[in-house]
């Protein structure tokens, strides 16, 4: 039992680490098609960002800001300068963003080095609660709630707002909402920034959850992002929660039973959805084909 | 006008193709051979690169799997077995034939859907060999790698050039070929208008899966020659960086021009091997990754038709002017 609900907090806790990854993937997927390979490189520097102002001000909820800051910062930066030139064309957006991704994650290792970092928990997150002799670590606790705030936040942004009702009326048909007289690419620039923002906070709190950051690391989780993102069905916000969850918790519990398949669990999850149902778990909009 | 267009490179072809078979009588230094052989087999992986992305519009980001198949089917073989002529055989055909087989299921999952989906099931993929040889230490040593002898036709570094110069002759005609045929026209055809490619009566997936396959064998074989070139294998060679070079190389030559991503493939190998040896001068130059990087940015951005690109544009505005010259001569 006590196996079993450790596994579950592992695995709900790393999969609302992922979601805040794939949450951005998939607004900015859904709204202008646009499939940005650059961000997994945001969620290594949020990572990296988070780390370093934490251990030069010891504050963790400074280094949370900053990172999210420095994410918002090259979010605008890869927007304005990669993706806009290439609108409207798949392939190059595809290739433009891998070039992002690469320079992202080289200039990481200018700044801080080729080698990992080390971080430290924050002292007030240290230790674990203690119910009948079952033991959670507290961070995770903390992860776990956090995440859950921001799914709610994000729910709440995108049904109850002005500015939610234009994302998705976006992500349903962009040439209506424009032929309405909404700023469709001042939405997108919009929606851009909080997937940055998103992904460098997922970054910055995975820092001390996994005690080690490395410049690889980027790509490994961006890879999962995608994963759950198709899982989910691409531009389904819901459909990326639910995915999240199920690969976190699948992986957490094939991480301790069968360690050397849990990746090889994921591609099985992933051509099965391709092959079932390529929109996905909760994708309606049969952008697939 | 057409005829006389597409001749010109043939003559460069054979001329820089001669230049190459008499290179090691003039210059015989070690270095420059291995850099040359190394430059032949990415060249090799480059143009295989091209069948995806410059002929049929379809991009991979896990193309060094098939490299890494190719490499390490080849590097076991010499490893369990001994190092002879036959067992290389053995080793290319078993890389070829997995790597086919790979290519064919990634293909028939993703290549009905979105152009996003291979792109991220060929990195997904890519990454799950990664691991795999990572973590079937008892085959593949992990990171660490293996050491292993080749036959001695391969070990002299000459005798090794021509082997890899005549490989990029013989697969640069086979893919020309390739794209020249019926398949491949109809490949071109689905690069630019898939649907009207599909109305005309062309199943569109079969057609991609051709091509998916051919560039996948391709791959392989480069991958055979770069493990015999270094005696030496590890998990690098299934790493991103290898797809990003063979992005690079066709980006910087020009897409859709198999001669381009030969000339993709010496500009960036003579760069990083310009860069890696500024980096004993100057330490910034570690980082020369970023520098391709940026180059690779720039170019995507500002000369998407790369160096192939250009010099037709610069070809074709010499020919309408001789053309023009021409005429004005026939009518005085």
């Amino acid at each position: 039992m006590e196996v079993f609900i450790n596994l579950l907090v592992n695995g709900v806790s790393t999969g609302l680490l992922i979601f805040l990854l794939a949450a951005g993937l998939t607004l900015i997927f859904g709204l202008m098609s646009v499939l940005n390979f650059a961000h997994g490189g945001l969620f290594v520097w949020g990572a990296f960002s988070g780390a370093w102002i934490f251990k030069e001000t010891n504050s963790f909820l400074l280094a949370i800001a900053g990172s999210i800051a420095i994410g918002m910062v090259l979010g605008w930066v890869l927007e304005r300068f990669l993706i806009r030139p290439v609108y409207g064309n798949h392939v190059r957006q595809l290739l433009i963003t891998l070039g992002g991704m690469l320079v992202l994650s080289e200039s990481i290792k200018i700044f801080w080095g080729p080698n990992p970092i080390r971080v430290n928990l924050p002292a007030w997150l240290e230790g674990s609660y203690q119910f009948d002799g079952i033991i959670i670590i507290k961070y995770r606790v903390f992860v776990i709630v956090v995440g859950l705030l921001l799914y709610l936040a994000l729910w709440l942004l995108l049904s109850r707002t002005q500015i939610g009702l234009m994302i998705r009326a976006g992500v349903l048909d962009k040439e209506m909402v424009q032929a309405l007289g909404i700023n469709v690419k001042g939405l997108f620039t919009f929606v851009f920034l909080l997937g940055a923002g998103l992904a460098a906070l997922g970054g910055a709190l995975l820092a001390p959850y996994s005690g080690v950051v490395f410049a690889e690391m980027g790509m490994q989780y961006a890879i999962l992002a995608f994963i759950v993102v198709i899982i989910g069905g691409m531009g389904s916000l819901q459909g990326s929660a639910l995915a999240s969850l199920i690969v976190g918790v699948a992986g957490a519990f094939m991480a301790y039973y069968m360690p050397d398949l849990s990746l090889a669990l994921n591609m099985l999850l992933l051509a099965t959805v391709l092959l079932v149902k390529p929109t996905g778990l909760l994708g309606e909009k049969g952008s697939a084909v | 006008m057409r005829g006389v267009v597409h001749k010109v490179p043939l003559y460069w072809g054979l001329a820089i193709l001669l230049f190459m078979l008499l290179f090691p009588f003039v210059n015989d230094s070690r270095s420059t051979l291995i850099l040359l052989t190394q430059i032949f087999i990415f060249a090799i992986f480059a143009m295989s690169f091209d069948i995806l992305l410059g002929y049929t519009g379809i991009v991979s980001f896990g193309h060094c799997m098939f490299f890494g198949i190719g490499a390490y089917s080849t590097a076991l073989i010499f490893n369990q077995l001994d190092a002879t002529l036959p067992n290389f055989i053995l080793g290319l055909v078993i890389g070829i034939l997995l790597s086919a087989l790979v290519s064919y299921i990634i293909g028939l999952l993703s290549l009905r859907l979105k152009s996003h989906f291979y792109a991220m099931l060929t990195l997904a993929v890519s990454q799950l060999f990664l691991v795999l040889a990572e973590k079937w230490r008892g085959l593949t040593h992990g990171g660490d790698g293996f050491t292993f002898s080749v036959p001695d036709i391969f070990k002299d570094r000459t005798s090794f050039y021509y082997i890899t110069l005549i490989s990029v002759a013989i697969v640069f005609i086979l893919l020309k070929l390739f794209t020249e045929s019926s398949a491949g026209k109809v490949l071109k055809a689905i690069s630019q208008n898939e649907y009207r490619a599909e109305a005309l009566g062309y199943k569109s997936l079969q057609y991609k899966l051709i091509a998916s396959v051919t560039a996948g064998v391709a791959a392989s074989f480069s991958g055979s020659l770069y493990a015999v070139s270094l005696r030496f294998i590890n998990t690098n060679v299934f790493s991103i960086e290898v797809t990003l070079d063979a992005l690079l190389m066709t980006m910087i030559g020009g897409l859709g021009t198999l001669a381009g991503a030969i000339a993709g493939a010496g500009i960036i190998e003579f760069l990083r091997h310009y860069l890696s040896e500024l980096a004993m001068i100057y330490p910034i130059f570690e980082r020369w990754t970023i520098i391709l990087g940026f180059l690779y940015i720039v170019v995507l951005l500002g000369f998407p038709s790369g160096l192939a690109g250009f010099i037709k544009k610069f070809t074709s505005k010499k020919g309408r002017k001789e053309k023009k010259k021409r005429e004005v001569g026939k009518a005085a």
